[in-house]
């Protein structure tokens, strides 16, 4: 290879990652106070419900599927888990019990919408893309049965400590401690570092790309998305491996859902309804093929960051966030661009 | 997929009553849901109400029709429903600014309508060039252009309805061909009979909406040219296989990118067909998903996101199919949010049945 096909080679693998960097320079030299701590906490912060729907979404994409449902899944899941934190609080349960009971019933229920998603692909071979539009639309109409189409406002404050906490709390001088703020006199600074959601995302995000990376799950799914049939000739039980995937991917929007409940306090069943074209975009900025066979969850949440800074970014200078969509849509098609014309360069690796 | 075992139905053939009622099973439904909610509905079954119900149609039947013909080259068109909004924010923008500039109403309107389609067919050639040129999969190419479709309505309009249009829109846009006044015997063509005062309006007869003697002419128009031309028969071929239409000396190129056109005009003139019946320039919501219902209705009617099959009149019974249960349960008395699962429900039995009996359609 000559030096200059290298230097291509070297840009168009990690395009995005220059993108997130030129985004990064650009808002911190314009948009005042985004460079800073908080900007950057503000950013993670804002990301945490999108990156766990990107990662739902890069499972069912690299299948060679797709998930619309996510996003009202996402609601619907905000909204039982707002209803029966609150409704348990007021039967007298004590918050702590009534929210860890809200969570656990909410991601039991979030299967539901997965497993009917994974058997209508998988066993009656109903297209991705109809079975998730009709199952989304289900979701959507019994959210809106449970709100009454207004929103669950009725949270305990417990969730709002939980979902605006921070991991790590420092007291400069005086050490500091986690999750809940130090006791100090009026007026001592304390420092926040990493809000407790980011951390919890984190977490999540990390054991579904360790799933799709490095364990034979990972492969089976790989190999699905890259041929459906050599999978099946090879010996892997596609179906069965296709409803575990929209049943993770149910699991994850989910958890989305209730991440947002927590730092929202409100359960609001279009939680999530820009957030299911935004978690595609993600994944597909992040170099995954809507054909299948190509992509990884770290990728997609650099998607994400994309995305993230970029409307943080608009926020704090104040610009329209109609800008926003012009942008997604022309660095969408920008991704693919490049996709097209330096095929083995970004797939390589993959 | 899988396992193939579950096409168990090929090959054999089906008798022909299951052949018949599988192949028109969606047209059969909408039957159906007609007489029942002719028996729960209040005032369901009456003229107004099945004019207002196809009124209400005409945009999500345009709409339709363009998705009809991108979904059977095998794409899909997710950009449509905001190219509606792009295109009724620019008409009426142009239109407010050049009347309020002392144009006459007719030119202001005229230049407005053409503003409009000329937005809604910039975005329908850069989709079409994008698939077609540049091989990006559809679906990305009209997200992409979808968001800035988005970006493009709200700079204009700035997230609020454009108002302070020139009059007569609605006039035009809500208009029906034959007013009787029962009372007096009073008739008259496309406005209230001279004789009938403003208070009197409830006690007239409307008969034939304006707006549906436009979605017939194209309709009409739309399923001559899938029928019947050879663009028809181009799109149904480069939709069963790109690459023997190729072989085949069919400039496959330039196809797509007219089909990508004419999705996005048909959007655009959707988009006009809103602002004349409303008289204000609506942008499109986010939650509206219209793109997602006519691509909805065009899978009931039968044809397959893998390009190939599908039918212009098929799609208007699928869209019809959806209105009627809205408009049914609505006057039925259930509560609007059940309608989201009615009909998701529904459309998962379309496919359902679409998969089991593959040969049926």
């Amino acid at each position: 290879m000559t030096r200059r096909a290298g230097l291509t080679s070297f840009i168009g693998q990690r395009w995005s990652v220059a993108f997130l960097l030129i985004e990064l320079v650009f808002f911190s030299s314009l948009a005042g106070g985004f460079f800073s701590l908080n900007g950057a906490q503000i950013v993670l912060f804002y990301s945490t419900t999108l990156a766990l729907l990107a990662t739902a979404e890069t499972m069912v994409i690299v299948t060679g599927g797709i998930d619309l449902s996510v996003g009202f899944v996402m609601g619907f899941a905000s909204v039982v888990s707002a209803k029966l934190a609150g409704a348990l609080t007021d039967r007298g349960l004590p918050p702590d019990m009534a929210l860890l009971f809200a969570i656990l019933v909410t991601l039991a229920i979030g299967l539901t919408p997965g497993l009917v998603n994974g058997l209508l692909v998988a066993r009656l071979k109903v297209p991705p893309f109809l079975a998730t539009f009709s199952v989304q639309g289900i979701t959507y109409g019994i959210s809106l049965l449970l709100t009454k189409g207004s929103a669950a406002v009725n949270v305990p404050n417990l969730a709002n400590v939980i979902g605006n906490g921070y991991f790590i709390y420092v007291v400069p001088g005086q050490g500091g401690s986690f999750f809940s703020a130090p006791r100090v006199a009026r007026g001592t600074t304390v420092i926040d570092l990493i809000p407790t959601m980011v951390v919890v995302t984190v977490v999540f995000v990390a054991v579904a790309a360790f799933l799709l990376k490095r364990t034979k799950f990972g492969r089976h799914t790989y190999a699905i998305g890259g041929n459906i049939d050599a999978a099946v000739r090879a010996g892997i039980n596609a179906s069965r491996h296709l409803v575990v995937i929209y049943v993770l991917s149910s699991f994850l929007a989910t958890l989305s859902g209730i991440i947002y409940m927590m730092e929202y306090v409100t359960g609001k069943s279009d939680a999530g309804s820009s957030f299911m074209l935004d978690s595609i975009v993600a994944v597909v900025i992040g170099g995954a093929s809507l054909f299948g066979g190509v992509g990884t969850v770290w990728r997609s949440i650099l998607g994400v960051l994309i995305l993230s800074v970029l409307e943080m970014g608009l926020k704090i200078m104040g610009v329209q966030t109609f800008d926003k969509y012009i942008a997604v849509g022309v660095i969408l098609i920008f991704a693919v661009l490049i996709d097209q014309f330096f095929p083995e360069l970004i797939h390589k690796e993959d | 997929m899988g396992d193939r075992a579950l096409g168990m139905n090929r090959g054999k053939a089906p008798a022909p009553v299951v052949s018949v009622l599988g192949r028109n099973w969606a047209f059969f439904f909408l039957l159906l849901t007609l007489v029942v909610f002719s028996l729960t509905g209040k005032n369901f079954f009456a003229l107004n109400n099945f004019q207002n119900i196809v009124h209400l149609a005409t945009t999500s039947l345009l709409l339709a029709c363009a998705e009809t013909f991108v979904i059977i080259t095998g794409g899909i068109d997710l950009s449509v429903g905001f190219v509606l909004g792009l295109s009724a924010v620019s008409a009426s923008s142009t239109m407010q600014v050049l009347y309020a500039a002392h144009w006459s109403a007719a030119a202001s309107i005229l230049a407005g309508i053409g503003v409009g389609l000329a937005s809604s067919l910039a975005c329908g050639l850069a989709a079409g060039v994008l698939v077609s040129r540049y091989r990006v999969p559809p679906f990305i190419a009209t997200l992409g252009t979808q968001g800035i479709a988005i970006g493009v309505t709200y700079h204009i309009c700035g997230g609020f309805p454009v108002w302070y249009l020139p009059p007569g829109l609605t006039d035009i846009g809500n208009a029906y061909l034959l007013y009787i006044h029962p009372a007096s015997g009073a008739w008259s063509f496309f406005s209230r009979p001279a004789g009938v005062a403003a208070n009197q309006v409830k006690e007239l007869v409307r008969v034939f909406p304006v707006s549906f003697f436009l979605i017939i002419v194209f309709l009409l128009l739309l399923w001559h040219l899938l029928k019947n031309t050879r663009f028809g028969q181009h799109t149904y071929a480069i939709g069963g296989s790109l690459d023997a239409s190729v072989r085949a000396g069919i400039n496959t190129r330039r196809h797509l990118i007219s089909i990508y056109v004419l999705s996005a005009l048909l959007a655009g003139i959707a988009g006009i067909v809103d602002l004349f019946q409303t008289g204000t320039g609506n942008f499109t919501t986010f939650g509206a998903q219209l793109e997602l219902f006519a691509i909805a209705a065009v899978i009931i009617g039968g044809a397959s996101l893998m390009g190939g099959k599908g039918r212009v009149l098929a799609s208007v019974v699928g869209v019809l199919l959806l209105k009627v249960l809205e408009n049914g349960l609505n006057l039925s008395g259930v509560e609007p949010f059940y309608r989201y699962i009615a009909v998701g429900l529904i459309l998962i039995v379309a496919v359902v049945i679409d998969q089991l009996f593959p040969d049926l359609f």
